[in-house]
């Protein structure tokens, strides 16, 4: 899997989207290594939530061009069009639409998921406090947060994904899911598994400061 | 936004909306790229799709006048309403739908719920289908 151009974005656009860092490569790497699977799936519909500047999903619909359509969704209009270009600059053919994780998505529709949430333990009150702005002019003012402060455990996004998935996945569906130590893997593993869902920890990376994991999850019937 | 996106959208997550498929779809500026056709692609996909909301695209008419003529001539005599058996067999068909579900690019235009009128606009190509908070 070819890693895609980023020359098109510029400072300027980092300061609204969140810039590809080790875990926009790892969960390109866990991809990559599970590419065979992939295969053998024969995915239709990839869709890829909160893609930022949409490195990952334009890897995956580069390498998957000619057997599945490929979507990704973002609540920043800024980072919706931030794919639409490194789709365009790499010639692959991703579609964004600006919305909240899947809910403008036809049920079990998804036969590949990807997320990288926001991951980072913060308070609850940095979430809640801010709202997003399409008007905001900078970085710090605000709408970077929602691409990295998760709230309690890092997790309160992850946890509404989760509790959606079931609605999400199609029958044969998988979930890519990027988790740093503090989001509780194995906590997550067992809720899951609450909701018929087999999650295993694909990938692991110690990075400066962190440490990821790649989460996929699958339904037990598959 | 592509046809073939158009297809996998809803307004379902509205509170109170049942199924909110299909949106209801207004074209006011669209581009056509020209992109490689795969029969096989269009095919495997078909399973995946709605017909209803293909037929549904293909009615659409751009409210734009000149767009307007060249889009009818397209495409609304050449998508059936119902879908057809062995598609697979049918070529022309095949064409037909990759040209409208991927070559056809509404850049300007919207996208309103069935059962709540509630419109979505489209901007450079982009739907905006993010609710406000009191509306889930």
């Amino acid at each position: 899997m070819e890693t895609p151009h980023i020359d098109h974005l510029s400072l300027e656009d980092y300061e609204h989207v969140y810039e590809p860092a080790e875990d926009s490569f790892l969960l390109l790497d866990a991809l990559e290594k599970d590419l065979d699977y992939l295969d053998e799936l024969q995915p239709r519909l990839c869709v890829e939530l909160g893609s930022g500047s949409g490195v990952i999903i334009t890897a995956l619909a580069k390498r998957l061009a000619s057997s599945s359509l490929c979507l990704a969704t973002d609540i920043n209009p800024k980072a919706c069009d931030a794919t639409r270009r490194t789709a365009a600059r790499n010639g692959a053919r991703v579609s964004a639409i600006r919305c909240n994780l899947a809910d403008a998505l036809r049920r079990r529709s998804v036969d590949v998921l990807l997320f990288n949430p926001p991951y980072v333990v913060t308070s609850d009150e940095e979430l809640q406090t801010q709202k997003f702005d399409s008007q905001s002019k900078s970085a710090t003012e605000g709408n970077l947060v929602f691409s990295w402060a998760g709230g309690q455990d890092g997790r309160r996004v992850t946890d509404i994904l989760l509790k959606q998935l079931d609605d999400i996945l199609s029958p044969r569906g998988v979930l890519y899911l990027l988790l740093l130590r503090e989001n509780k893997p194995e906590e997550i593993i067992k809720y899951l598994e609450g909701l018929k869902f087999k999650a295993v920890k694909f990938m692991e990376r110690r990075i400066p400061g962190e440490y990821l994991y790649i989460l996929k999850v699958t339904r037990c019937s598959s | 936004m592509k046809l073939s996106t158009y297809n996998f959208l809803t307004s379902m997550a509205i509170k109170g909306v049942k199924v909110g498929f299909p949106l209801k779809l207004t074209i006011n500026k669209k581009e056509v790229v020209e992109t490689e056709f795969n029969p096989t692609f269009v095919e495997r996909l078909l399973p995946k799709l709605d017909w209803s909301a293909i037929y549904g695209a293909a009615q659409v008419n751009p409210s734009d006048m000149r767009q307007k003529m060249s889009f009818q001539a397209e495409l609304t005599e050449d998508i059936p309403a119902v879908q057809p058996e062995n598609i697979g067999e049918n070529e022309a068909l095949l064409q037909k739908l990759h040209h409208l579900l991927f070559e056809i690019d509404v850049l300007e235009g919207q996208l309103e719920c069935p059962e709540t009128g509630r419109v979505f606009p489209i901007t450079d190509g982009i739907p905006n289908m993010l609710l406000n908070e009191d509306e889930v």
